[in-house]
């Protein structure tokens, strides 16, 4: 009865996610035909061949690292005011930070495309008397605003259980013993919300690090993220080997990437029931 | 506030004059912040929002109100078409992974702690790969069995049938790619709820003589059923929204995203994206505030919520 | 029923939506059937919409069109109101999916199951399409209002597949080069050359410049910069471009085929552009002007062409029929400001369109262009670099 229980789930994971990324590890030691494509090969060369590709890898990993670092700046002030502070409105404010989540990922982008655009902000400067007019689009701050303003929610709901949970009296013996705000904060506040902080980097950064819509949208075909160079070397360089043996690179970044941060948490997340 | 009941004590005149309250300060910082970050994420909404209505040519004009944009979108085949899709391909991915995430994750309860962490590893990877690399390994892999298929199957189809159906990327294929990733993410929602359940509930009601099947039905299905709800709206919502991997393997299809991305590459952009988008906003602000009317009467009627309904919190 | 609802009735039956018989029925007109049949053209004629194009092509009669054709082609490339009177004429929407360069388009044919119906290839591409059997041999007696003889041989022959066969796998759409544009309200210096494109790009025009999203245009002008062959498969020679576009990615603007919107808004002075653009946006800004670099650069033809397998087939056929009337041909391009190859529709274009130099450049600028090569399409060494390039 269990086994049967387990079927379709078994089926889905062998046949689209197992054998895909099997036949993407063939196909990474193959080589590219003449007119594009793949040709079978037993050959390691499409991973000696990534290195020239580490530019975009570096991109991906600095800008997600980041991003995350501002959403948790961004995030953290915000969880605590609405754990601690908000009373009655918190669960209205809180729909109110997971709402925009429930808008198009595409039209908010699309929607800053034209705020950091020429007749959005720039503009606005412009007219305030800077010249000549400031390009905010097709850099490495567009892009990164534009990833900390899809992923933001994200690092809010951790962080927000966590400091919820906070046994309050702790903060009260510290400012007893005689610790100021800050210290207490640093002190003991900080630490007992480390889980949360953990588990909203996780969520953010993992998927910062396969993001390939923003920087696409936003970058101008400047910016470029591991993603972007995966989808053009399937998409228009048309090299299936290396982009496959790109994307296993992705997918090994990924799971050590998410390994590490698990393995930090391992202690403390018995007993944080976060989304992770 | 609980602070201020162990401050020392100090007179309260003295305390008016001289003293301020050390949160009010604090609390202007903090409200600020928070005023800041909501502003943040609503300007570009309330941007959206505000072109759908706008009279103008293009969506970064504001010439005048009107409501053209709206009959427009919804006069455009494209459009209907394209909601049409996504909403059949979000129920059936919903539908498809909260029933078998659900069953795999009261199956999974049973099992050998082996092969636990094998379906754990599985659905770990299901959830941290990124949707690029799903989306071009599963074309592939569709391609390849079709194309493989595809002269098996007219190879042995009768005649009097005509001609045989060749399988092709479309709405199947999207719901299959989409439902990986959903059904993990069940998977891991129900388990945690599993986890944090009372056990001695089920026991008892083993005790008195239930059939399994009845303790599954009247003890642990509804104390599962948040979770379960939570999970069937995240998975529709992830496969309503979904871009990148719908794209590699949608085929023929178009799903909304598809139709909002080609349409935002191609400047200068028709207001009629503003008017889909503002009026999934509206409906989805319904169904949330619908979701948290029941709710409330709900939970009055139950009385003062257990430990084991508080699992909507969570989520 | 009233009027309308009959002409509507009497449209899906000529559309063939829906068979005689159905329509006799619908329109309770049974008994008078032989009468309508015999007044048909006069009754059709009064109850199609009365535009200008109209007369000049009707769709073929008792073929379902179906309602959907899916075009692939490129930016700014259609006159939206040409597009708009085919649905006219035959209530099928036309839907666009718009790339800016044949690599794409070849990337998601090779990938499979697009759903596409009609294709705007490029004279290079044919080769590979055709041995990749990605596109149908032209049926043209579906095609009635092509007629081969009035096309300029040089544009309309890379279309035979093999070379030198009489199978055709595209007929002509248009013709142009690939070079830049220059607002020069903002970027005053006059230039000439690639060499001026791509050392004022690094220099005073820096986070001004845009180049295509495309390696062989992009790739291609970099090596004419340095005097080498557009098509040049060389790895020293293409060493060397690799070295200028890495030399200038920091300071472009965008790397993107989509260059009218910048331009236009003025976040971008100077881009790689084809002649077309050229001609809409000096059209509607003066101060932008089409430059052709002094070195050379390309000459191109494109063509629509029929992707085998499509789904809407018939449709498509009537797209193409419809596009190679001369009257439509010639009132597209006045649009998009692309020369065209029938010289039927040529004899049709007003005067300043023919005397239009960013059209028609003058010979001492057209003869050093060179027409793009099928090996230029595929090299895995250009296509390698350009990934590099942009991952850099």
């Amino acid at each position: 009865m269990t086994a049967l229980l387990l079927v379709p789930t078994t089926a889905w994971y062998l046949f689209l996610l197992v054998v895909p990324l099997g036949i993407l590890i063939v196909f990474s030691l193959g080589t590219r035909t003449d007119v594009g494509g793949y040709a079978p090969g037993l050959t390691l060369q499409n991973y000696a061949d990534l290195p020239t590709r580490w530019p975009a890898f570096q991109n991906t990993l600095t800008l997600a690292l980041i991003g995350t670092v501002l959403c948790a700046l961004v995030a953290y002030p915000l969880a605590y005011y609405l754990a601690t502070r908000a009373g009655q409105k918190r669960t209205v404010l809180l729909i109110l930070v997971i709402l925009p989540f429930w808008t198009s990922f595409l039209v908010r982008t699309y929607a800053w495309l034209q705020i950091l655009g020429a007749n959005g902000i720039p503009s606005l400067l412009q007219t305030l008397g800077v010249e000549p007019r400031p390009v905010f689009l097709n850099t490495h701050a567009a892009v990164l605003l534009g990833i900390v303003y899809n992923y933001l929610p994200l690092m809010v709901f951790p962080l927000y259980v966590s400091l919820e949970r906070l046994d309050k009296r702790l903060i009260e013996a510290s400012k007893d013993l005689g610790a100021n705000r800050l210290r207490t904060f640093f002190q003991v506040t900080l630490p007992l919300t480390a889980p949360g902080l953990v588990s909203g980097a996780l969520l953010v950064f993992i998927p910062m690090m396969g993001e390939y819509i923003i920087p696409s949208i936003l970058g101008g075909g400047k910016i470029y993220f591991v993603g972007n160079a995966l989808v053009d070397l399937y998409l228009q360089s048309r090299n299936w080997p290396l982009g496959s043996a790109a994307a296993i690179g992705l997918i090994g970044l990924v799971v050590l990437t998410a390994t590490v941060y698990l393995r930090l948490t391992r202690v403390s997340s018995q007993r944080d029931v976060s989304l992770l | 506030m609980t602070a201020g009941t162990l401050a020392p004590k100090v007179p309260a005149t003295t305390r008016r004059r001289r003293i301020p309250n050390p949160g009010l300060g604090a609390d202007r910082v903090f409200r600020a912040h928070s005023g800041l970050v909501f502003l943040f994420l609503y300007v570009p909404i309330g941007l959206v929002v505000l072109f759908s209505f706008t009279a103008g040519e293009h969506a970064g004009e504001m010439r005048g109100l009107s409501l053209r944009w709206y009959g427009a979108a919804f006069e455009n085949q494209f459009v209907t078409r394209a909601l049409s899709s996504s909403l059949q391909v979000g129920l059936l991915t919903a539908v498809l992974s909260t029933t078998f995430g659900t069953i795999a994750a009261l199956a999974l309860q049973r099992v050998r702690p082996r092969l636990r962490a094998a379906y754990d590893t599985l659905t770990y990877i299901a959830i941290v790969i990124p949707g690029i690399v799903i989306g071009i390994a599963s074309l592939v892999f569709f391609v390849n069995v079709f194309g493989f298929l595809n002269p098996l199957l007219a190879g042995v189809w009768p005649s009097e049938l005509g001609e045989a159906p060749k399988l092709a990327p479309g709405l199947q294929t999207i719901v299959g790619a989409h439902t990986v990733f959903a059904m993990a993410l069940v998977i891991v929602l129900v388990r945690a709820r599993l986890a944090g359940m009372d056990r001695t509930l089920g026991e008892a009601s083993a005790d008195l003589f239930a059939t399994p099947w009845r303790t599954f039905r009247q003890i642990t299905l509804p104390q599962l059923s948040p979770a379960i709800l939570a999970s069937f709206l995240l998975s529709f919502t992830f496969s309503f929204d979904e871009y990148v991997i719908t794209s590699f393997v949608k085929g023929n299809v178009t799903t909304l995203p598809i139709y909002v991305f080609s349409s935002i590459r191609r400047p200068p952009v028709k207001p009629d994206i503003n008017a889909i988008a503002t009026v999934i906003l509206a409906f989805t602000l319904l169904m949330l505030l619908s979701g948290w009317l029941i709710y409330r009467r709900g939970a009055r009627r139950a009385g003062p919520p257990s430990a084991a309904t508080d699992a909507t919190a969570d989520v | 029923m009233d009027r309308t609802q009959f002409q509507k009735l009497y449209l899906d039956y000529e559309r063939g939506r829906i068979d005689r018989r159905a329509f006799l029925k619908a329109s309770g007109l049974g008994l008078a059937a032989a009468v309508l049949a015999a007044c048909a053209p006069g009754a059709g004629a009064s109850t199609k919409p009365t535009a200008g194009t109209s007369s000049d092509w009707a769709p073929p009669k008792g073929v379902n069109l179906g309602d959907t054709l899916n075009l692939t082609t490129w930016p700014n490339y259609h006159d939206q109101a040409t597009l708009d009177k085919f649905t006219e004429l035959t209530g099928v929407s036309i839907a666009l999916t718009i790339f800016g360069s044949n690599e794409e388009m070849l990337a998601q044919l090779q990938a499979g199951s697009t759903g596409w119906d009609v294709l705007v290839p490029t004279n290079y591409t044919f080769e590979t399409y055709g041995q990749l059997g990605l596109l149908e041999v032209l049926d043209l007696s579906k095609i009635p209002n092509f007629v081969s003889s009035r096309y300029e041989a040089r544009f309309l022959e890379p279309a035979h597949y093999p070379a030198g066969s009489s199978d055709l796998l595209g007929i002509s759409k248009d013709w142009g080069t690939t070079g830049y544009v220059v607002n020069t309200k903002n970027a005053t210096k006059p230039m000439t050359s690639w060499k001026d494109f791509f050392d004022m790009a690094q220099g005073e025009l820096s986070g001004k410049v845009m180049i295509h999203d495309y390696q062989l245009t992009s790739i291609g002008n970099a090596l004419k910069y340095h005097g080498f062959s557009f098509n040049s498969v060389d790895p020293n020679e293409l060493a060397k471009a690799e070295e200028t576009l890495l030399a200038a990615k920091p300071h472009l603007f965008a790397i993107s085929s989509d260059y009218q919107p910048p331009m236009r808004a003025g976040d971008a002075w100077v881009a790689m552009a084809w002649t077309g653009d050229g001609v809409q946006l000096n059209r509607d800004i003066p101060d932008i002007k089409y430059i052709i670099g002094s070195e050379g650069g390309e000459i191109w033809s494109d063509f629509f062409a029929v992707i085998a397998g499509a789904p809407h087939r018939d449709a498509a056929y009537a797209f193409l029929d419809y596009m190679a009337v001369p009257k439509v041909m010639a009132a597209d391009a006045a649009f998009h400001g692309y020369p065209i190859v029938d010289s039927a529709g040529i004899d049709l274009l007003p005067a300043e369109f023919k005397n239009n130099p960013i059209i028609y450049p003058d010979e001492k600028l057209l003869s050093p262009l060179e027409f793009g090569a099928a090996v230029t399409l595929t090299d895995q060494n250009r296509a390698d670099l350009w990934n590099r390039v942009k991952s850099a």
